[in-house]
């Protein structure tokens, strides 16, 4: 088709010419101006999962601090019981489980929630032009918001237990930064697969019931010796430990940060080549 | 300055749904206008828009008419970028405000105050620079007291006002509006339609979906009659109408 070709309506009057139309960006530039695009614009998505929490918990007297107050009776009630059952002592099990659930319900809360990542926008993605990547950037933000709200309990529990903090605290920054990266990339490759195939969420959500259990949280790897070595190649227990082991003034397991750092780059780059893929098709997907 | 121009575009909906099978055998029974075809891998599709091939120059305010099911919100979904095309290309030059719905964003239990700000995410608007702008967008309103109301208190029209108060008060250049406009009373149109000839002198784009010819035959300079997805005809408003009219009545 030469450029200077015209092109007509139906009534034959020529509305235009080819050279007007601009060459289609490549599907690579959409996404990385979509991810680009949804970043900048931190004052939607931030205020979107303000609005979230709010909306959740819309007339409630303790709002968040109710999960906040859960978590402190399960921690207490398990941390009685099961340090018996474990023989571990109580100063030691109580922070140890404390933090592992706080940092799993954070964990756990993005992979759960990522899955409804574009599904639950569908209002405003069928209705609004807006990059897709504002509601991955909406489902972290707000798990960090709920895990600021349940994390109210940790220093108490730390000082409560004299738990020995050390200078390597700071590492749970990173351990958080990171842990969010890795949020993000499954919201966007859960949220674009739990559109299409609306049978992934409740998969997703039995998996993670049972990751749960399987993984090193509410039971200390040192109960299970002969199978240390095997546990300890989970990469949640690698996601866990980056931000457990700070708090508890002990240093990571050598293997977790490697784990991390290379689920995240596996992770971030079968997502983005999903979206690359698939970005266009989400709103006919809903 | 904005454009837009469309070649041959066209939008197919996959069905993925259980029963695609039978859904297709009751639409192909003629109860609805859609066309319905089949793709490589044997799914169904129903074909929203086929071939539609349409330029907007600067300052144009296009009105869109078509029976119901005739493509008319997908193809202002497609201008508006929600949609892209599976077929055909689309050239957009200007930066694009929809409102596809009046209630898209708003939050019914917080004021029409605070729905100005939230309204304005949507709308790509930073809060700052909306509440820069709140007073001017309360007057245009008109909604007074009820400003400080709840949004679930307010009536449709009310809440077409507000919808329309915010989407305008940073001039968009291509404005895309579809058939809930017509939910405000005469006055608000009036009022409605001087700020969108504002505009368009000012060089901005209006597509506008509507049933209703008079709200068309005012605010228009051209209209696209919609049918089966396919352009039947574009042209003056008059024509477009008189034509859209006689189809209705032979049918």
């Amino acid at each position: 088709m030469s450029l200077n070709q015209t092109f007509s309506d139906v009534s034959g009057q020529v509305v235009g010419r080819v050279a007007m139309l601009a060459p289609r960006p490549s599907r690579f530039v959409g996404a990385k101006a979509d991810l680009g695009a949804g970043l900048v614009r931190s004052w939607i998505w931030t205020r979107l999962a303000y609005q979230d929490i709010k909306e959740r918990y819309r007339g409630s007297v303790l709002g968040p601090f109710w999960v906040t107050l859960t978590n402190l009776i399960m921690v207490a009630a398990m941390g009685t019981i099961y340090s018996e059952l474990f023989h571990v002592e109580v100063a030691t099990y109580v922070p140890y489980i404390m933090t592992g659930i706080l940092i799993w319900q954070f964990i756990s809360g993005m992979i759960n929630e990522g899955c409804s990542t574009f599904t639950n926008a569908q209002d405003v993605i069928q209705q609004v032009p807006m990059p897709f990547s504002v509601q991955a950037y909406r489902v972290v933000y707000r798990n960090l918001i709920i895990l600021a709200h349940n994390a109210v309990i940790i220093p108490f529990g730390l000082a409560l237990f004299k738990v020995p903090i050390g200078w390597n605290i700071i590492e749970i920054v990173p351990a958080f930064v990171v842990l969010s990266l890795n949020g993000l990339w499954i919201c966007m490759l859960l949220g674009m697969l739990s559109t299409r195939f609306r049978d992934i969420p409740p998969i997703v959500g039995n998996v993670v019931q049972v990751l749960f259990f399987l993984t090193p949280i509410f039971w200390p790897l040192d109960a299970v010796p002969n199978m240390k070595q095997v546990l300890a190649l989970n990469p949640f227990f690698a996601w866990i430990d980056v931000a457990r082991a700070p708090l508890l003034g002990v240093t990571p397991e050598p293997t977790s940060w490697p784990i991390l750092l290379c689920c995240t780059a596996a992770g971030a780059l079968v997502s983005f080549l999903f979206f690359v893929r698939f970005r266009e098709r989400i709103a006919y997907w809903l | 300055m904005a454009s837009i121009y469309l070649h041959n575009v066209g939008v197919d909906f996959p069905i993925y749904q259980a029963g695609a099978r039978s859904l297709k055998k009751m639409l192909i029974a003629g109860t609805t206008h859609g066309n319905l075809a089949r793709d490589a891998h044997d799914r169904v599709m129903v074909r929203a828009l086929h071939d539609v091939t349409l330029e907007i120059e600067n300052s144009e305010r296009i009105g869109l008419i078509g029976a119901n099911g005739a493509g008319k919100t997908t193809l202002l979904k497609v201008l508006a970028g929600i949609y892209k095309p599976t077929n055909g290309q689309i050239d957009i030059l200007g930066h694009t405000t929809a409102l596809i719905n009046s209630s898209v964003g708003l939050n019914p239990d917080a004021t029409g105050r605070e729905n100005i700000i939230l309204r304005g995410l949507y709308m790509d608007i930073h809060p700052r620079d909306m509440r820069e702008r709140i007073d001017q967008v309360a007057e245009f309103t008109e909604l007074g007291t009820y400003l400080d109301m709840p949004v679930r208190t307010y009536s449709a029209g009310m809440m077409v006002r507000l919808a329309f108060a915010v989407s305008t008060s940073f001039r968009p250049e291509i404005l895309i509006l579809d058939e809930w406009l017509a939910a405000g009373d005469a006055q608000f149109l009036g009022k409605a339609q001087r700020r969108m000839e504002e505009f368009v002198t000012r060089s901005s784009i209006l597509v506008l979906a509507s049933h209703s010819f008079e709200l068309i035959e005012q605010w228009c300079t051209r209209a696209v009659y919609l049918k089966d997805g396919l352009v039947e005809v574009i042209g003056p408003v008059d024509e477009v109408v008189a034509r859209y009219r006689e189809d209705a009545r032979a049918s």
